[in-house]
């Protein structure tokens, strides 16, 4: 493992931009705020652990898994939000002591900051990436990002004038305006209803095409997985949660999310992980 | 129902129980129902005009107009809880993001937040030798406990999304305090500053009877002299009073609601 890492690191343009070593994390229960009867638990809950990946540069990889099985986690630690318990996470050669502006990150529920309107959501990532920019740079570049997902008309909304398909291209925009060159995104569609789901996938995949970035992308949804990575890695169930399987998704680009169910070798792979996905959310459920 | 009618309807409704309670009260009040010489309405109503005509009059510390004790009474609460919202939001602040400030500070929070500030009057005038500042000081106990507790639980349950996000951009603490964490909170705070003021408004009226002039003083001044229409008018005073700060803080709220 670590020759291979090391040989990484030199000027080969497929090198890997992410890559994870006996990755693992261990959660410690806290005690609650202003509560002297909770006694915090001995010992703790392993989420994640023995995790080895890596990542190529500007690929599309998505983490699927039975629910509770630790993606998120494993996203936390990936953007530096969360210290793992052991193992390392090297990106571009060098161990993360933590977050930064190289990945920008995507939340489930959009995140956005509810007193600020959307463009001035945008300006405060770029404020805090970029301190010496000036405020009409900033405003300029944030206005950009924001015409870049189509809502330049809905600069001066609030997050809650937005519709929820909306609150989520804010998201991305603000992710990509920092200019990063991975996006981590946390079932970055699942709240979405179907519709504006595949609107924003081939939004996302546009996206995609155009900047060079590196995705991981965590979701519970197979056909989301198959239309858009490259790869797909299998996590098993949860606690102390491993990857179990990688999987290459070698279907020709651009996919159409209708030619693309006709396709026998997509169909396979999708028989795989739904065999997979089933038996792992069979051990979750059959043990509690 | 038509809205605009519907709204005349509930003000009608109200003008009409205001006018039966007005007739009752009389009535109880000139049949000695309750007790002997109880003022009725009509007395009390004609005070209010009187006391209300001309409210800043000012003959020495006993004789003062309801206006001038309203203002006097009203300043030592401005004073007392500004000082006390300007301690209680950074002590919040630090109390909700430190576990070491928390747990050195909270034992005392419990112990004394539910002692009637009542108790530091004796306290104040022993160390202050002026009443003026003992009403301040006691006002500023009164204060400060629901705006730091609320200020203290609206960081701790502050929605993570947002502390991520800063924290995922690389955000100093300063920004993130500044930029994220106040604006999230300040409903947390103003809910605290809410009940902060209501709660400094009842103490004062009971704290003041025992420091001289304010309307609190005004209320045992008149006991003193046996005039109890004369305290029906500080009720209303103080109560309508107490009404418009509530308002006014309620009108804040909404405009810092940040829910869809």
């Amino acid at each position: 493992m670590n020759k291979k890492s090391t040989k990484i690191s030199s000027s080969n343009k497929n090198y890997s931009h992410l890559e994870l070593v006996n990755l693992g994390k261990i959660f410690f229960k806290e005690k609650k705020f202003l509560d002297f009867r909770s006694k915090g638990i001995k010992g703790g809950f392993e989420a994640i652990k023995d995790i080895n990946l890596k990542i190529e540069k500007n690929k599309f990889v998505s983490i699927i898994g039975p629910s509770g099985c630790g993606k998120s986690t494993l996203l936390n630690l990936i953007a530096g939000l969360q210290a793992p318990t052991s193992g390392n996470i090297i990106i571009e050669g060098k161990a993360i002591k933590g977050p930064g502006p190289d990945r920008g990150v995507i939340f489930q529920n959009y995140a956005l900051m509810p007193w600020l309107t959307t463009i001035q959501n945008i300006e405060f990532a770029l404020n805090t990436v970029f301190p010496a920019k000036t405020k009409a740079d900033v405003k300029e570049r944030a206005r950009k990002y924001l015409s870049m997902v189509g809502l330049e008309k809905a600069s001066n909304k609030f997050p809650k004038e937005l519709s929820g398909g909306m609150k989520q291209r804010v998201a991305i925009a603000r992710a990509l305006s920092i200019n990063p060159n991975m996006l981590l995104m946390d079932e970055p569609f699942g709240a979405l209803d179907a519709l504006t789901r595949s609107y924003l996938q081939d939004e996302l995949l546009s996206i995609w095409r155009k900047n060079k970035v590196t995705v991981v992308l965590i979701t519970h949804s197979i056909e989301e997985a198959l239309l858009l990575s490259d790869k797909i890695v299998l996590m098993s169930s949860g606690p102390s949660a491993i990857i179990s399987e990688e999987i290459s998704v070698d279907l020709e680009r651009p996919r159409d999310r209708q030619k693309i169910e006709q396709d026998p070798n997509y169909l396979k792979i999708k028989l795989r992980l739904e065999k997979h996905l089933l038996r792992e959310t069979r051990a979750v459920e059959e043990v509690t | 129902m038509n809205k605009a009618i519907s709204k005349r309807l509930t003000f009608a409704v109200a003008i009409l129980s205001l006018l039966i309670f007005i007739i009752l009260w009389q009535v109880i009040a000139q049949q000695g129902l309750l007790v002997k010489n109880f003022p009725g309405s009509f007395k009390t109503i004609g005070s209010l005009i009187w006391w209300v005509s001309d409210p800043f009059f000012d003959n020495g510390p006993n004789d003062l107009g309801i206006g001038t004790n309203l203002l006097i009474s009203l300043r030592r609460v401005l004073i007392g809880y500004s000082l006390a919202v300007l301690v209680a939001i950074p002590l919040g602040v630090l109390m909700g993001m430190s576990k070491l400030a928390q747990s050195s500070l909270n034992p005392y929070v419990q112990l004394l937040k539910p002692v009637s500030p009542l108790a530091w009057l004796p306290v104040g005038l022993f160390v202050f030798r002026n009443s003026e500042i003992t009403g301040i000081f006691v006002i500023f106990i009164t204060s400060i406990w629901p705006t730091l507790i609320n200020t203290a639980f609206g960081v701790a349950s502050i929605n993570p999304d947002y502390l991520r996000v800063s924290k995922s951009l690389g955000a100093s603490k300063s920004i993130t305090i500044r930029r994220v964490i106040l604006p999230a909170i300040m409903p947390n705070i103003l809910a605290g500053m809410r009940i902060s003021m209501g709660t400094a408004w009842l103490v004062i009226v009971a704290a003041e009877m025992l420091l001289g002039t304010g309307i609190g003083y005004f209320i045992w001044n008149e006991w003193n002299n046996l005039s109890l229409e004369n305290i029906f008018v500080a009720i209303i005073i103080i109560g309508f009073t107490g009404f418009i700060l509530d308002q006014f803080f309620g009108f804040l709220q909404d405009k810092f609601d940040y829910s869809i």
